[in-house]
């Protein structure tokens, strides 16, 4: 199936068969092809060996910082069992998203760890499998949330390559969410696409028939009069005064509205 | 506004239901009625925030909470039904945080004095309700059996839950509810459509995610996630999927066109809500419940099964 071709478990020379093989450095795994102790032969796959690291420089202030938000607030409650990550929705689809990793990473300050996996960071879904399943009630769908946050804070420049179109496409949502009240979902589709560059595809025959079909049946002009709500400025004015003024990780560098 | 009458209940009908998703919004409000209830919109309301907002503190809160306090102060009605399963997640999301937590609730209620709206302050005592569990507790599955006119018999249907109408249990399974459903294995909707003489199918994939909240970024999860949903259905031998939820169908019916170009004619089913189904049985004719607006074209194999 599709999910095969598109990542493959990294096939590495050493220790292959270890669950989550990415998280480990190769040179931290020791494997020989024949190897006797103690008289006994373990050649073969039984004989891997994982060195054991040291990080002593734990950051207890970026644990607090992620602690004070309001998704992630619940950080200190996680006990590492991986149940997240075992019920995952994007595991299978990107095997380096593995939520109980981030999670630990985000616990112990590890931002150097953090940056190798900013690529699939923000793939989270959002189905909230995890938090249904997690015995503790991190709630690990919103743990991303505030992952989404720290990457923010600490990579702008990976923000502004890797992540540029989830950045490009959660600022149109917001400055419609925010700006307008509502949301026209058809302003949203041509500026995404805009964005990611694919405006060609807009003129392809799949985007033009379903265009038709909202013009004959008149789906098309109700998007132009869904408007905005009653006195929404006000709330607008509001919404934007707490963002200025929240003194959280939460209030970084988010472009257009409060940066 | 005048405030709500017996029968009568506060509806939000939110972003998409109101444009593209129109079929939903009619067909709910039509089901709706012809069991007793009339659905009354709200007005002025705004958009929830879909998720997208979840990341902003408060202000993600505020958002839904401001359409609560519109249908308190405005129509006197505690409780706010909805048909969207991401604005279900979004309010009782924000209605059981602020419940338990004392500090997000002053910081909400900061936003809405600074906004000026509302005279008094917010107090977190009433509940989003999904249209599905709304009915189902409300009216029951005896009442959709006793309004069946034109039964469904022969049509097999895969219901499809989505995520965010069962789950995260803590959000949505209050105890101020009557009765929720199992948030791994819900069964409200195939009691229903039992109720209205189709058959379930099972295939496995019912409360996957469709990944239509990265849709317009990551395409590729969205589609493969569909893909999978759509043919597990297929092969289970069903005639149509049915919804409660318009992200999927933005998901799984608007896209199905480029889904069967990319994974081939295994990924080609009809996709309907499942007041659509409901207002096809309580003889509603078929344009009234708007099954030409679906772009998977149900109504070739409804046509054909003789509805």
């Amino acid at each position: 199936m599709a999910l095969e071709k598109r990542e493959q478990r990294p096939v590495a020379e050493k220790g292959e068969h270890i669950i989550a093989r990415h998280l480990i450095e190769d040179e931290n795994i020791k494997e020989e092809k024949n190897l006797v102790i103690d008289g006994v032969d373990v050649s073969g796959r039984w004989n891997t060996f994982v060195l054991s690291r040291v990080n002593s420089e734990f950051d207890r202030s970026f644990f607090q910082e992620i602690k004070k938000t309001v998704v992630g607030s619940r950080i200190n409650r996680c006990w590492q069992c991986g149940m997240c990550t075992a019920s995952c929705t994007v595991t299978p689809l990107y095997r380096r998203f593995n939520p109980r990793a981030f999670i630990y990473m985000m616990q112990l300050g590890n931002l150097k760890e953090l940056k190798k996996y900013i690529d699939v960071a923000w793939r989270c879904v959002g189905c909230y499998k995890c938090s249904q399943r997690c015995p503790k009630q991190v709630n690990p769908a919103e743990m991303m949330e505030a992952l989404a946050l720290v990457v923010k804070k600490y990579f702008p420049e990976e923000i502004a390559t890797k992540l540029k179109l989830d950045e490009e496409v959660k600022k149109i949502y917001e400055d419609m969410i925010i700006g307008h009240g509502r949301l026209d979902l058809a302003k949203l589709h041509t500026s995404a696409m805009q964005k990611s560059g694919r405006i060609k595809e807009l003129l392809g025959k799949i985007e033009r028939d379903a265009i038709l079909k909202m013009a004959k049946d008149g789906r098309a002009f109700s998007i132009l009069r869904l408007g905005k709500p009653h006195n929404w400025g006000k709330s607008k004015e509001a919404i934007e005064k707490y963002l200025k003024n929240i003194n959280t990780i939460e209030n970084s560098g988010t472009g257009g509205l409060n940066g | 506004m005048d405030k709500l009458k017996e029968n009568q209940a506060a509806y939000y009908p939110g972003c998409a239901l109101l444009t593209i998703d129109r079929a939903y919004n009619n067909s709910s409000k039509l089901v709706s009625k012809k069991l007793g209830i009339e659905l009354i919109e709200i007005p002025d309301y705004n958009c929830c925030g879909i998720g997208e907002m979840k990341s902003k503190g408060a202000a993600s809160m505020y958002m839904p909470l401001r359409n609560m306090m519109i249908a308190k102060n405005r129509l006197g009605s505690k409780n706010l039904i909805m048909a969207c399963s991401v604005c279900y997640h979004e309010f009782s999301r924000s209605i059981e945080r602020v419940r338990e937590n004392q500090d997000e609730l002053s910081d909400v209620n900061a936003i809405f004095k600074g906004a000026g709206e509302f005279d008094e302050e917010f107090v977190p005592d009433g509940e989003a309700r999904h249209i599905l569990e709304f009915l189902y507790n409300e009216k029951g599955v005896d009442e959709v059996k006793k309004n069946t006119v034109k039964p469904l018999k022969g049509l097999k249907v895969a219901p499809y839950y989505g995520c965010l109408y069962s789950r995260p249990s803590m959000y949505t399974f209050t105890d101020k509810k009557p009765q929720m459903d199992n948030s791994e294995r819900p069964r409200f909707m195939h009691e229903f459509l039992e109720a209205l003489g189709a058959e379930t199918v099972f295939y496995g994939n019912e409360v996957q995610c469709c990944g239509g909240r990265n849709v317009v970024q990551d395409e590729e999860t969205s589609f493969t996630l569909c893909s999978q949903t759509i043919s597990k259905a297929k092969k289970a031998g069903a005639d149509v999927i049915a919804l409660i939820c318009p992200k999927c169908a933005g998901a799984l019916d608007v896209n199905q066109p480029k889904i069967v170009e990319k994974f081939g004619k295994d990924s080609e089913l009809p996709i309907v809500y499942l007041t659509q189904l409901m207002a096809l049985a309580f003889g509603f004719s078929k344009k009234e419940a708007e099954f030409g607006d679906m772009f998977s074209k149900p109504l070739k194999i409804l046509d054909e099964k003789g509805f």
